[in-house]
């Protein structure tokens, strides 16, 4: 399989402090890998790396095959990678179909048409609505973002990146603040919804185990900017040191067996 | 010789009287987040003060060679307005930074027709006090006293606002709150007392720094929005919020004011507003102010 | 509805010269001025979320455009003035726009006002080209060719002359709406909300906040050039930063949320202004007064306390 993306050796400190330390992995098309770890073992910065917004100071961080470090969020977004945020970020004052909207213009490149009215797009509103009704957003289409509940401005947030029509999609805690009920019905929205949008490939970074195990089809887990382990859920759940070291500081269930 | 030592000496001491209001402004943007568009109308408000102050006192019998103390007084005085001005601007704290411009802006409208209203449009001056403390003689130089009293005051001054903000309770209180405002409401410190202390003392600065100067310079109406954008030149060079930064700043912009004057009037303020857009193009932090974005 | 407001309100405006006493009318010239200016510093501020405290710098460089184009390059035609203008302004706006981008809020707002500063000070300094702190005159131009030279300056002013302008606001007023509601002013609007998720959907925000400033800079100078030939001056006061602190004022004051808003802070700051300076020499003070006001309980300007006063009525 060849890496739709990949890390070889990548180290990133600041002064003394090392906050990642030769990490090597590769994702391929077809695979949700789940990043682990307890808080400060480097996964946020790994993200950053991945995403090409901080240049590791050394190794090499390649998306589909070409070096994306430090290449910043416009050009990465451009490239095929989206990236929805554990802290919700949306447009206040912008409805729920423009917020979607300003995702597919720009990946359309119709982003310079300075006099064609936008909202009379038909294009442009037809994959609004699709990528709306996938998160189930397709009802409040016109309601302004800032009034949106917390799990529903979570669900924007990922549903902008999913209107970016990208190859990877990058996961920050994506039910996080949304109730335990729901966090399921979410995530498997969310992987049917990537299967059909044509994403290649999901990276999650998840505390919750319970969906870490259910839907990865590997776990990486971090420990002090090292990968600890790299396994499919079965091997890792089984594995009593790698539950010991990582599972145990975490919180949330044990998941249950294979 | 003397040519340059005239244009060192005119420098610095407009480099004190610079930094006496820059350190206003740099206090109030560090605690308050606000860039105060009227720390000139403070300036010229306490220099038509000042000049008012002193020939009060004088005829009331106070002998002019305590004039200094006078301009002091009254720019201390002066800072009375200050909690009244900071309670209007507390209605804007929390908005976005344009209304905040926009309302010391307003301040900076009103003011002028406040200082037109008790001062008429004429340009004001002291008279002849400057050289009521004579001239000192170093070596060949003849230098006024009271140009060297003046940028004496001002360093110490700067020393003062300097102890206090690294050495007492209070001042240690004043920088963490300018670091992170909630924190600091959570663990007790009444953060609108503060607010109104600060402006305050911001206030005064201003007003003083305005009262020092009447003696070498006339009070005019042009006065409040001209200081505006030499502090603001002041406050750009040395760093948004830093002390040592209003310091190095006013001597900086002081300095370079008084070669341009003697040496090519027309870049006066040209080389200034260059050295401006310059320092943000390259260092947009200032000198001494933390870096942004 | 809005439609037929808008028509409204452009037949009133075009009826003003025939009913209205000259004083009158030759106050909504620079009100058309102002409205065409601050359409353009609204794309910015308003819509793209950057308050420039120098954008009297454009304004300035139209007026000088002009003054320069008929006084001393003996250019006569009003549509080549405007041109000329226009495109002074968008090439000076480059170098400033490439720099102050890069910057946001307060940083933002200092830089535009060390620059407008700048003119200002190159404008009063080299008074062998620029004419100093009286600046240089403005000649009549021709309008679409006609010189209208039977006519008086003030019969020009009030008859073609107004007319003209007016054409002028509707046709970039029509322009601006449509940049407004296009994919390119929907991005502008998502960097105002939050640059960096805009970022992260694509969208090129130094580039977009680029073009947004060089559009306004352009608009500043046709308004720049139609006060110019209205009062016949071009003086450097207009570069002053209090000047660019007047448009702030006069946006908000008509409300910087809505499309029209900008127009109708024009309009309202040139009558109050008027009123208030043939009422008291103390005219600042109360206009300082109005902005307290605006800012503290009024923020969306007089658009917006419209707007709440129609829903008022709509609920009963």
């Amino acid at each position: 399989m060849t890496a739709l993306i990949e890390t070889t050796g990548v180290s990133k400190s600041y002064g003394d402090f090392v906050a990642l330390d030769d990490v090597t992995l590769s994702i391929a098309e077809g695979e949700l890998v789940s990043i682990v770890g307890p808080n400060g073992a480097g996964k946020t910065t790994l993200v950053n790396v991945l995403t090409g917004l901080l240049k590791p100071t050394a190794g090499v961080v390649r998306f589909k095959g070409e070096d994306i470090a430090g290449i910043g969020p416009v050009r990465l977004a451009h490239r095929g990678m989206a990236r929805a945020f554990q802290l919700v970020h949306i447009f206040p004052a912008m409805t729920v179909g423009e917020t979607i909207a300003v995702a597919v213009i720009s990946q359309t490149h119709k982003s310079f048409r300075l006099f064609a009215a936008a909202a009379k797009d038909e294009a442009v509103r037809e994959r609004v609505r699709e990528v709306a009704a996938i998160f189930g957003l397709d009802t409040k289409l016109e309601r302004q973002s800032r009034l949106l509940s917390q799990g529903e401005k979570k669900l924007l947030d990922i549903a902008s990146a999913f209107a970016l029509s990208p190859e990877v999609i990058l996961l920050d805690e994506p039910t996080s603040g949304v109730s335990s009920g729901d966090k399921h019905g979410i995530m498997r929205g969310v992987v049917d919804a990537a299967k059909r949008a044509g994403v290649k490939a999901i990276i999650l970074v998840e505390h919750d185990m319970d969906l870490v195990a259910e839907y990865s089809s590997r776990i990486v887990a971090l420990q002090g900017g090292r990968v600890l382990a790299d396994r499919p859920p079965a091997e890792f759940f089984s594995d009593p040191e790698i539950i010991a070291a990582i599972v145990g500081k975490m919180v949330g269930k044990l998941a249950k067996g294979a | 010789m003397t040519a340059f030592f005239d244009i060192l000496l005119g420098g610095v001491f407009h480099a004190a009287v610079l930094f006496l209001v820059a350190a206003g402004l740099q206090l109030v943007f560090g605690v308050q987040k606000i860039v105060n568009l009227a720390c000139g109308s403070f300036y010229a408000l306490g220099a038509y003060f000042g000049i008012t102050s002193v020939n009060w006192a004088v005829s009331a019998g106070v002998p002019p060679s305590l004039f200094l103390l006078v301009l002091l007084a009254s720019g201390l005085l002066l800072g009375l307005i200050g909690p009244a001005i900071e309670l209007l601007l507390r209605t804007v704290y929390d908005r976005d930074e344009a209304f905040q411009l926009l309302l010391t802006f307003a301040l900076v409208l009103m003011f002028q027709d406040v200082l037109r209203y008790f001062w008429g449009a004429t340009p004001q001056t002291l008279g002849n006090y400057a050289m009521e403390y004579g001239k000192l003689s170093v070596g060949d130089l003849q230098v006024p006293t009271y140009n060297i009293l003046v940028i004496l005051a001002s360093i110490l001054i700067a020393f003062g606002i300097g102890a206090f903000l690294q050495r007492t309770r209070y001042g240690r209180i004043l920088r963490a709150t300018a670091e992170n405002r909630e924190m600091s409401q959570a663990l007790g410190v009444n953060v609108r007392w503060m607010y109104t202390t600060v402006f305050t003392l911001g206030t005064v600065l201003g007003t003083v720094g305005g009262a020092m100067v009447v003696p070498t310079a006339a009070a005019s109406l042009d006065m409040p929005v001209e200081l505006v954008v030499e502090a603001f030149a002041v406050v750009v060079i040395g760093g948004l919020g830093s002390m040592r930064g209003a310091l190095i700043g006013a001597l900086i912009v002081g300095l370079m004011r008084a070669a341009a004057i003697s040496w090519w009037a027309e870049i006066e303020m040209l080389a200034i507003y260059l050295v401006v857009i310059a320092v943000l193009i390259v260092r947009p932090a200032g000198i001494f102010g933390k870096p942004i974005e | 509805m809005r439609i037929a407001a808008l028509v409204v309100a452009i037949v009133v405006l075009a009826a003003v010269p025939k009913f209205a006493q000259p004083y009158y009318v030759t106050l909504v010239l620079p009100a058309l001025a102002y409205s065409i200016a601050l359409l353009g510093f609204n794309l910015l501020f308003g819509y793209t979320g950057l308050l420039s405290f120098g954008h009297a710098l454009f304004v300035a460089i139209g007026a000088y455009g002009a003054a320069v184009a008929s006084s001393k390059l003996g250019i006569k035609s009003f549509e080549l003035v405007l041109l000329l203008s226009g495109l002074a302004a968008v090439v000076v706006a480059i170098p400033v726009a490439l720099l102050s981008v890069r910057y946001v809020r307060i940083f933002f707002g200092i830089l535009t006002l060390a620059f407008g500063m700048l003119f200002h000070s190159f404008l009063f300094k080299f008074y062998n080209i620029t004419g100093g702190d009286t600046g240089i005159r403005v000649l009549r131009p021709t309008l679409l060719g006609e010189a209208y030279a039977d006519l008086d300056k003030t019969t020009f002013l009030i008859g073609p002359f107004y007319y003209y302008c007016l054409a002028l606001l509707v046709v970039l007023g029509i322009a601006m709406w449509r940049i407004v509601r296009s994919p390119f002013g929907m991005h502008l609007r998502a960097i105002r909300e939050n640059p960096r998720k805009a970022e992260y959907l694509g969208v090129r925000v130094r580039f977009f906040r680029l073009v947004a400033f060089l559009i306004s800079a352009f608009y500043c100078a046709i308004g720049g050039v139609i006060l110019a030939v209205n009062t016949g001056q071009a003086d450097p006061e207009l570069a002053y930063w209090t000047h660019s602190g007047e448009l702030v004022f006069m946006t908000v004051l008509g409300g910087f949320a809505s499309f029209l808003g900008p127009i109708v802070g024009a309009f309202a700051f040139i009558f109050l202004k008027s009123e208030l300076m043939g009422a008291t020499q103390y005219w600042r003070f109360w206009l300082g007064a109005i902005l307290v006001l605006i800012v503290v309980l009024f923020p969306r300007g007089l658009v917006g306390l419209g707007q709440d006063l129609w829903n008022k009525v709509r609920r009963k």
